[in-house]
């Protein structure tokens, strides 16, 4: 008969002098690992946590008014590169462009996706599977979720310029 | 942050994980969610090998198939942010999923791969899954995890943990 190995797991520990023991013995080992961790590791962890965070800010039910998606921009650009103007020559824009992207001080126009999606590709290809239209949802969401919420502030005024002539029978 | 708004947007969301049919090979996508409260009253001993309303008040995630109720493995977490580390405190599949006859195979990987996902999400480069499964069982994981082994402590690192994830988190 074939023996099942994986039908439970108790690891919970003990005492705390046991969970100090093996904390202390772990990190030892790890740190001794982490030495010869080679930097394309190092960058494919970076970028693996990167998609794993726009996914679960995608999954969130709730949303905050912060810029995600130019945090996530930054991160993406400081996992793979010393320094941001080398990923604005590699996508052809100007460094200054870049920067007001990333700085929330100009919108990012379509062609910026388009260049966006396809590094992305490129940089996702051997890492993990990267939907690339991510940019894309992470950015309207944004977009959607800052435009809802600030209704008290757009509304009033909207709502003077809007007026429904049409019947509508019930 | 200024605003919560509970405003979602229904945009097609990566359901990529899958448990395999033993009888028929057929994948089924699943998702692993948090336990509620109103599920301990279905988590009896006699299927789920523990007594889970020990765990209470720790983290707890149960798998299901995606759209489905029944819960087919449970895993409790407790991550130690002091050491980036996610540790497995107690992980099982249900009664029915056990042994020669079980119905799904992938519960467990699926499981250990759901503590990954949360501790590369938090730590990055950095983390670290860890579990410790009696001495007769370690040599199972070691060789199908690739885990490293400290002392009777398992633990996925990178790159290792990278790619347990790109494994299970990649069916299409």
């Amino acid at each position: 008969m074939t023996q099942d190995f994986e039908y439970g797991i108790d690891s919970r520990y003990k005492n705390a002098n046991e969970k100090t023991s093996d904390s202390v013995a772990l990190m030892q080992a790890r740190l001794e690992r982490m030495k010869n961790l080679p930097k394309e590791q190092i960058v494919r962890a970076k970028l693996l946590q990167l998609k794993l965070r726009m996914e679960n800010y995608l999954n969130e039910p709730v949303h905050d008014d912060k810029t995600n998606f130019t945090n996530f921009l930054g991160i993406y650009i400081d996992a793979i590169y010393s320094q941001r103007n080398k990923f604005a020559n590699d996508i052809n824009v100007n460094p200054v462009f870049l920067s007001q992207i990333i700085n929330n001080h100009r919108e990012p126009k379509e062609e910026f996706f388009f260049k966006l999606m396809i590094h992305s590709e490129k940089a996702f290809k051997n890492v993990c599977n990267f939907q690339e239209e991510i940019w894309y949802q992470i950015y309207y969401q944004e977009k959607i979720s800052g435009t809802m919420s600030k209704q008290n502030q757009w509304r009033p005024q909207i709502e003077k310029q809007v007026k429904f002539s049409e019947l509508i029978e019930e | 942050m200024n605003t919560v708004f509970a405003f979602y947007v229904n945009f097609p969301i990566f359901v990529r994980m899958n448990i395999i049919e033993v009888s028929t090979g057929k994948a089924f996508p699943i998702e692993i969610i948090p336990v509620e409260k109103a599920d301990y009253k279905s988590l009896p001993k006699s299927r789920y090998f523990f007594n889970w309303k020990d765990e209470q008040n720790e983290e707890i995630y149960k798998l299901v198939i995606k759209g489905g109720n029944t819960i087919l493995g449970l895993v409790s977490l407790e991550r130690i942010p002091s050491e980036w580390r996610v540790h497995i405190r107690l992980l099982t599949v249900s009664k029915e999923n056990k042994g020669s006859e079980k119905e799904f195979d992938k519960i467990a990987g699926n499981l250990i791969t759901h503590a990954a996902k949360i501790a590369i999400a938090e730590y990055g480069e950095l983390a670290c899954v860890s579990l410790k499964p009696k001495t007769e069982i370690a040599q199972h994981y070691i060789d199908k995890y690739k885990m490293n082994v400290t002392g009777i402590t398992l633990s996925l690192e990178v790159p290792e943990i990278l790619d347990l994830v790109n494994l299970f988190d990649n069916n299409e």
